[in-house]
């Protein structure tokens, strides 16, 4: 989130679009009651009728996979009507750069963006990516941007935006969604009206925008909205991701996916095989001396990490060179991970805290992927589909080599330490109660592997043991053997805000050796600070551990509740909040500041920089300091599959043409289904008509991620105790299929018994003068609890069993352009009585 | 804590359904082998061991769909017919305690059980066969005294449920009522301590 839970209730109009938070993001609820209460409008836009829709004022429907033909819509809107917020535009954001006249349009072509590298077939342009020198700004001698603050070039961002959403009209756009005009309007109508500079509109989105193959686009849309009403950086305003886990953010924070460390810094890649050109390349230039390019410190907090991770004896450049690098052409995201297991390119598996067999898509696929590993270690608090994959459905158990083991690992309530949540706010918690039996905390489990790891390097050596070898490794209390007694969640929290290594002088104040480090902006690029993530240096500091902070005071009066836990950055609660002022440092929003220019200083949320309000000329600081621009990027070159969204078909779709483009599918997507004939495990099935109904997944709110936690607490199975499929009633009444009954669902991949639950929530949809039925499943089933399984002796009978497996038998491993993450959100599938 | 109440906003209920796992969680009452018959509503009836049951009730009204979410309880009300009956058997097998929750006493098995079944306008009690008694909503009377809310109200999230004075809760409910306009009402009424604000009065025939 770029800003926070509590804020929803200073919004003016609440987007819910790609996310049910009534139901999944309960407690969300309360604060968008409050907005409710002081006047501001819910719009809940949904392929089916929710809870959330259930309290809105206003319910669009909306098939899968066309959000970007509708807000598409929303952007060509809000450019005819003349509803954006004109200064906000011109001045905080790109829209008056030039753009290098050689670009195109998909318009201008042939339904992609220039600089195409790929191969055209009969589907249209496909494995493909795109040379991105065209997308770029055009530039005076001294690389200075061009810009037209009338924004009326023709090639300016804002003219190109213009031109390329013309065609997102009302009536093209109903067609492609199949929602209603009627229903699209009043939305559009009420959104726009957030382009009042003391109005704010903010979104919340979650799986139902990420899941996607143009997922990353679906959120740059609503980011092109927010800029350009002005929502960005205001209280009610922002961008909010509502996370599907309590810890997603830390961990997301911390560097858990493939591509980033910890502070979202760069994986370094096999071509930078020397700190300084791996430097150089990941920190961004700009010739702009407004611009803070916050990230021109990258040298500092690279430093930083290096030093928290091999301590001050190992050299800068000599700790580099023991990170682990990436080929530069490869991908190490679980799509791929499962599919070089596929390949037996793996050979073992540790599954932490997470259930593959159910919660990967294409579970077939995975689950006969385990089957070529030969080692398995299963850490989770109780056996699962994945631990015991090899006697789950349609397995053979002496056929399978692997050997599993399991560790049992302590729940949340066990053990101390922080949680970040969507809002960014680094919590404290204590431990409850000991973990039961063996089980032990994920810290402890790992810290053990570790040092036994290290043992066996330091007896034997072996291929390259100075990244084991040097690693420090000092948090806890250290026995004889060099094994930590237990890790300290404090020791950790404090490595992770970093010490001053060396007695420092810096802006002529004195910083000691050995002291937290106060704040990332004393961070240094010479190996005197340590910090293992920037981000949250300033979080556990020589005044205490900020994120046990319980103050419940509100002195902002907008909810910033700036004394509770600690928010990164820097306690900042609403990030780009220099865009919530004028140039003056005056709020657009008087009734609801986040920062205001007062007596030469800035009072309210930590600002973002400490620079004066822009009409004190070159002292100041453009709002957006994290890119190198300084501006938000209406024009967005970073992407891989364009700079503006375009709206692409699913790969698997209920049309034989996109009704926006020549081209069918987004072009530059990894694909898997075109192995050739003799592949079973990656099929694809578009419009087909063996598979005519569009699917989609969803959570409950009585179940958690695969079940794994829920399906064995008594209470919630009982609620939730069996895998359904939600079907309309004027679909159900053609497939004669009654409320209650068991049905198959099935797709190119796999199949699934659920029970049918026959709603009128869920109503056909018209999609290019076709009808068009969808239906949803759930995800958090799995075979190991339920009644018909084969139970041996020593299996643990839930107390309460539940019914099916999980959902993603039926998804497609099929990964947006720019995540990978699979399009679990929208596929085409079949529902039949069963025989 | 005399005539207390709850007070129920079923305009704010979102069916999280927190309330009915905390009415099991703090009575430690037993899950029940349930089967999804088609809806989301589980466990099928209120029973020995399910006290408080949220019915989801879809309604397509004039093009519009309205999806509402009851909580199914014990009214306690004031005066009770439960008790008028059971004093005619045997005095004390139900009473209505100062806080205002209606009780069943060991002396209820004295009675013959469909007595009081037949004595509820609501159908909420249900009988035990093995211990001979009736369970249903206890209004946490093990809790009050303590200066504890009813464990479903702690549990709410959203404001749905309110406990407190039931001239106060009274109070709110008809504010509510007002600032919901229209065809709001009050249900069953005022001489209850258990009570709930509809935000359509269509919404009685559902109920």
């Amino acid at each position: 989130m770029t800003n926070h839970w509590i804020d929803l209730a200073n919004s003016d109009c609440i987007l819910a679009m790609g996310s049910n938070p009534v139901k999944n993001h309960p407690i969300s609820f309360k604060w968008m009651m409050k907005a409710v209460d002081r006047g501001a409008t819910l719009i809940s836009v949904d392929p089916r009728y929710t809870r959330t829709s259930a309290k809105a004022h206003l319910y669009a429907p909306l098939r899968s996979g066309s959000d970007i033909a509708f807000l598409g819509g929303m952007i060509r809107y809000i450019l005819e009507n003349n509803l954006y917020f004109e200064e906000y535009v011109r001045e905080y954001t790109n829209a008056p750069f030039l753009i290098n006249p050689d670009f195109q349009l998909t318009a201008e072509n042939d339904g992609i963006f220039s600089g195409f590298i790929g191969t055209k077939t009969d589907e249209g342009y496909v494995d493909g990516k795109y040379d991105k020198t065209s997308w770029s700004y055009q530039k005076d001698a001294n690389g200075a941007v061009l810009k037209d603050p009338t924004l009326k070039n023709k090639n300016c961002v804002f003219q190109l935006l213009k031109k390329h959403y013309s065609r997102y009209t009302p009536e093209v756009v109903s067609q492609v969604t199949g929602t209603p005009l009627d229903k699209l309007m009043p939305v559009y109508e009420a959104y726009s009206k957030t382009g009042r500079p003391d109005k704010s509109g903010t979104v919340m989105y979650a799986m139902g925008w990420t899941q996607h193959t143009v997922g990353t686009q679906n959120i740059r849309a609503m980011c092109i909205i927010q800029l350009l009403l002005g929502n960005m950086g205001m209280a009610g305003g922002g961008v909010n991701a509502l996370r599907g886990e309590s810890n997603v953010q830390g961990s997301t924070d911390h560097g858990l996916l493939y591509h980033i460390l910890p502070g979202y810094l760069k994986t370094p890649k096999a071509s930078q095989q020397n700190y300084a050109d791996y430097v150089t390349a990941s920190t961004p230039v700009s010739s702009d001396p407004m611009s803070a390019n916050w990230w021109q410190n990258y040298p500092k907090y690279s430093a930083s990490l290096l030093r928290e991770f091999f301590g001050p004896e190992v050299p800068l450049a000599d700790a580099y060179t023991l990170l682990p690098k990436m080929e530069d052409a490869d991908n190490y995201s679980w799509l791929m991970i499962f599919d070089k297991l596929y390949q037996n390119k793996i050979s073992g598996l540790l599954a932490w805290g997470q259930n593959p067999a159910c919660s990967g898509a294409n579970a077939n696929k995975t689950r006969q992927a385990m089957t070529n590993l030969d080692w398995l270690v299963n850490v989770n608090l109780f056996d699962n589909e994945t631990g015991s994959f090899w006697k789950g459905p349609g397995m053979d158990p002496e056929k399978i080599k692997t050997e599993v083991f399991m560790l049992p690992c302590a729940v949340s309530f066990e053990k101390e330490g922080s949680l970040s949540n969507s809002g960014r706010w680094m919590q404290w918690r204590y431990k409850a109660s000991e973990p039961p039996g063996d089980a032990r905390s994920d810290a402890d489990i790992m810290s053990d592997l570790f040092c036994q790891i290290r043992k066996l390097y330091q007896k034997k050596g072996g291929a390259f043991p100075d990244p084991i070898l040097k690693l420090k490794w000092n948090y806890g209390p250290e026995e004889d053997n060099g094994r930590l007694r237990h890790i300290d969640p404090h020791r950790v929290a404090k490595e992770i805000n970093g010490y001053f290594l060396e007695d420092k002088i810096i802006g002529g104040k004195q910083y000691n050796k050995g002291t937290l480090v106060p704040s990332f902006l004393l961070l240094q690029d010479d190996g005197s600070t340590s910090s293992g993530n920037w981000l949250y240096c300033n979080s556990y500091t020589e005044e205490g551990n900020m994120a046990a902070r319980r103050n419940k005071s509100d002195p902002s009066r907008i909810g910033l509740y700036s004394g509770w836990a600690w928010s990164w950055p820097l306690n900042r609660r609403i990030i780009y909040n220099r865009a919530s002022v004028d140039k003056n440092g005056k709020p657009w929003a008087p009734e609801k500041p986040v920062i205001e220019w007062h007596l030469n200083v800035w009072r309210g949320d930590v600002p973002d920089g400490p620079w004066p309000p822009l009409s004190k000329g070159e002292k100041s600081r453009h709002p957006f300091i994290m890119l190198p621009e300084g501006l938000g990027k209406i024009f967005g070159p970073g992407l891989a599959d364009g700079p503006f969204p375009e709206h692409y078909e699913p790969l698997e779709s209920p049309l034989e043409k996109n009704p926006l483009s020549p081209q069918f599918v987004n072009p530059a997507l990894k694909r898997y289904d075109r192995g050739g004939d003799g592949d079973q495990m990656n099929l694809r099935a578009s419009f087909n008509p063996k598979f005519p109904f569009v699917c989609t997944t969803y959570r409950l709110g009585e179940h958690w991620q695969t079940g794994v936690m829920t399906r064995w607490t008594p209470w919630l199975a009982e609620l939730e105790p069996a895998m359904f499929v939600e079907i309309g009633e004027v679909l159900a009444k053609e497939l004669g299929i009654s409320n209650g009954e068991t049905v198959i669902v099935e797709s190119a991949r796999g199949a699934l018994e659920a029970v049918a639950i026959v709603t009128i929530r869920w109503e056909p949809f018209t999609v290019m003068g076709k009808t068009i039925h969808q239906v949803g499943v759930p995800w958090h089933y799995g075979w190991a609890t339920t009644a018909e399984r084969n139970y041996h002796a020593k299996d643990k009978k839930p107390e309460i069993f539940t019914f099916g497996d999980t959902s993603n038998l039926l998804t497609p491993n099929i990964g947006d352009a720019n995540t990978m993450i699979p399009e679990s959100k929208c596929f085409m599938v079949n529902v039949k009585k069963k025989a | 804590m005399d005539n207390m109440a709850i007070y129920i906003d079923i305009s704010k209920c979102t069916a999280c359904r927190s309330c009915q796992v905390a009415c099991k969680n703090w009575n430690q009452l037993k899950a029940e082998q349930t089967q999804n018959r088609g809806s989301h509503e589980n466990p099928p009836d209120l029973s020995v061991q399910t006290w408080n049951r949220i019915r989801w009730i879809e309604n397509h009204k004039n093009g519009k769909i309205s999806w509402t979410f009851f909580s199914d309880r014990c009214r306690h009300c004031d005066p009770p017919d439960c008790k008028y009956i059971a004093d005619t058997f045997v005095e004390g097998a139900v009473i209505k305690d100062s806080s205002g929750a209606v009780l069943f006493t060991e002396k209820i098995k004295d009675i013959d059980p469909d007595e009081i079944l037949s004595a509820c306008p609501y159908n909420i009690p249900r009988f035990d066969e093995a211990t001979r008694m009736f369970f249903k909503c206890s209004f946490c009377s093990d809790r009050i005294p303590y200066g504890l809310p009813p464990a479903c109200v702690k549990a709410c999230s959203t404001g749905a449920l309110n406990f407190g004075e039931k001239a106060k809760m009274l109070q709110l409910a008809r504010d509510r009522i007002k600032q919901l306009a229209n065809d709001a009402v009050l249900y069953p009424g005022e001489e209850y301590n258990t009570f709930w604000v509809l935000p359509d009065k269509g919404l009685l025939q559902s109920i």
